[in-house]
């Protein structure tokens, strides 16, 4: 059976808070199949794989995040700290050494600021099927995960059609109110007598 | 089961406002900022599996697991016929439970598998991190140069096909042996 061709949907991105990934640390990503999705998750020099038929997918979820604010805060402080060691050590006349501790600053934290604020907010990712509800964690950024969203969007809906946002929540509605009747109106079990 | 969304975040159920819109809403138990594409296979049935139906006129096939039950199709690998229930329909053939699982363990159905080593990385690895000790590579360019013709042919990632990485391994690892070899000859008493 010739081997499928797949299509990255996202980087490789530790699974974790920490995104410098090292050798045991596990790196996932997201490729895009002729009739699936494929989440690869890479640990040390294994590489595993799951599947996501289109014709499962029910949801995929996004859900903002904090990441973005956080790393910034991180950043600010130890600018911050810096800042302070870089104004008691120096001295102000010293041109020199105000500029190599300003390029140290914009090196370590102006950067890194930068560059997470520009990438917009952060998010993480949810695929919900009739069995499993797996988070992404290659989703981080809204703006990389709406992209991803409009491919395997466009996938789906071959494979299963549309809903409209009004007929998913009229669904959503029947089917609780489904749920919600066989529990008003179900009868005990009749117990048995003791036997004499 | 339940077909019901909940919020990933406070595991509310999510009823209105959040379905199939264009960007991020709050969900309105937690406030969470959240975007959820719904696809009609949420509200699709479960499809009752068949048990077979048995075998009514005599002489007719039966399923090699279960002579009681009609056959309707052979296995796409091995050829024994099928009844409904045995048929493990995959990747659009017929498989019977023992090709199916062999398939799986022998990695012959690649649509089955669910890990695989990375020996690109490994020779790569092999070859380079010694680089640091220099006298361990030695001992490792060898065994990279093993590694690299051992698992040439082995089967690769299923998202990174190219033998790009085994490629660089043996040259790095063929540099190596190359620069011992020169080392022992240009050494005091070698042969100059």
């Amino acid at each position: 059976m010739a081997e499928e061709r797949y299509q990255r949907l996202t980087r490789d991105r530790s699974e974790g808070f920490i995104p410098v990934g090292v050798v045991t640390v596990t790196r996932s990503s997201l490729w895009l199949g002729s009739d699936h999705l494929l989440l690869v998750r890479r640990n040390g020099y294994t590489e595993s794989y799951k599947r996501f038929y289109f014709r499962d997918i029910q949801a995929i979820i996004l859900r903002g995040t904090r990441t973005r604010a956080i790393w910034n805060g991180i950043f600010g402080s130890l600018a911050g700290i810096l800042l302070v060691i870089a104004l008691s050590t120096v001295d102000r006349k010293d041109s020199t050494s105000l500029i190599i501790w300003g390029c140290v600053l914009l090196a370590v934290c102006g950067i890194p600021i930068l560059f997470n604020t520009l990438s917009g907010p952060a998010c993480t990712g949810y695929i919900k099927t009739a069995v499993q509800t797996e988070q992404i964690t290659s989703l981080r950024r809204v703006r990389q995960s709406h992209k991803a969203l409009g491919k395997i969007r466009k996938r789906i809906v071959e494979v299963q059609g549309q809903l409209s946002a009004e007929e998913v929540s009229a669904r959503l509605r029947e089917a609780a109110e489904d749920q919600a009747v066989p529990e008003r109106t179900a009868v005990p079990p009749a117990i048995p007598p003791p036997i004499s | 089961m339940s077909p019901l969304i909940s919020c990933p975040k406070c595991h509310a159920s999510l009823l209105d406002g959040v379905f199939n819109r264009p960007g991020l809403a709050p969900c309105p138990t937690c406030a969470a900022p959240l975007q959820v594409e719904v696809f009609p296979a949420l509200f699709r049935k479960a499809a009752v599996g068949e048990t077979g139906q048995p075998v009514l006129v005599e002489g007719e096939s039966g399923c090699f697991f279960h002579p009681q039950k009609k056959a309707v199709v052979p296995c796409s690998s091995c050829g024994r016929f099928l009844c409904a229930l045995c048929d493990c329909e995959f990747a659009g053939q017929h498989f019977c439970p023992a090709c199916l699982a062999a398939g799986k363990s022998r990695g012959k159905i690649s649509a089955l598998t669910s890990e695989r080593a990375d020996w690109g990385s490994i020779a790569l690895s092999l070859a380079i991190l010694p680089i640091l000790t220099v006298f361990l590579t030695m001992v490792t360019a060898p065994m990279t140069v093993f590694v690299c013709l051992r698992y040439w042919n082995a089967p690769r990632s299923l998202v990174r096909q190219s033998r790009f990485r085994l490629v660089l391994a043996l040259l790095i690892a063929l540099l190596e042996i190359a620069g011992w070899v020169l080392v022992f000859v240009m050494a005091p008493g070698g042969r100059r």
